[in-house]
């Protein structure tokens, strides 16, 4: 199935990319979607950071499943105000 | 009446709270973040704020809708920028009206206190000889 990960701030610089589609297997976490990215993850000081999730645009944790067609995004604890 | 708004422009806090509260508010209660120098020993030229768009308005849409629900408030704005922000100016702005002050203060405080939370905005700090992303709990 296909997802669109869109990635924020610190993760997106991280991960290299803002935005793109994946195909996964269907009902896979997010856990291991990030797995699967992580290995093109450049070995930055932003290796190691928190990271949480939101699937179309809710929070989520690490443990959710996806399905066909879920907006998946990525990033470091938020700082607005 | 719940106004949200991510803009990249300049706040105009004046207008919002000259246009918030009806004839029955006699609180009109404002907040307004601004970009700040020095931050953590450092001399801030700017803060580039990044937004996720359509999470963040509907964040901020549960948050207003939550502060109605426990203040008697007539009007909610919310106003955030996004982009290039310099110091001095305004990066948030909230403006809460209510018929007695204490609801419109707690509203405001309630309201800054969990966007700093929850609303998925990044600021990046600008320096004379750098940048760095911004962890508020660091």
């Amino acid at each position: 199935m296909k997802i669109k990960i869109k990635a924020f701030a610190s993760a997106r610089e991280a991960f290299g990319f803002d935005e793109k589609e994946l195909t996964v297997s269907d009902g896979i976490a997010v856990k291991d979607v990030i797995r699967q990215l992580a290995k093109s993850y450049q070995p930055a000081p932003g290796r190691d950071m928190h990271l949480l999730y939101s699937i179309n645009e809710e929070y989520c944790r690490d443990d959710a499943t996806l399905s066909e067609g879920d907006r998946l995004a990525i990033f470091p604890p938020v700082s607005g105000g | 009446m719940i106004s949200i708004i991510l803009q990249q422009e300049a706040i105009d806090a004046a207008s919002i709270i000259g246009q918030a509260g009806t004839a029955a508010d006699g609180a009109v209660v404002s907040f307004t973040g601004r970009v700040r120098t020095p931050s953590r020993e450092k001399t801030v030229l700017s803060i580039d704020y990044e937004v996720y768009g359509e999470m963040a308005q509907k964040q901020l849409r549960k948050i207003a809708e939550e502060a109605c629900s426990r203040w008697p408030l007539s009007h909610c704005t919310i106003v955030h920028r996004y982009g290039g922000v310099a110091v001095g100016e305004a990066s948030i702005v909230i403006v809460a009206s209510s018929p007695h002050r204490k609801e419109a203060f707690q509203a405001v405080q309630f309201i800054i206190d969990t966007v700093k939370e929850e609303v998925p905005i990044w600021k990046k700090e600008f320096y004379s000889d750098g940048s760095n992303w911004v962890h508020e709990k660091e």
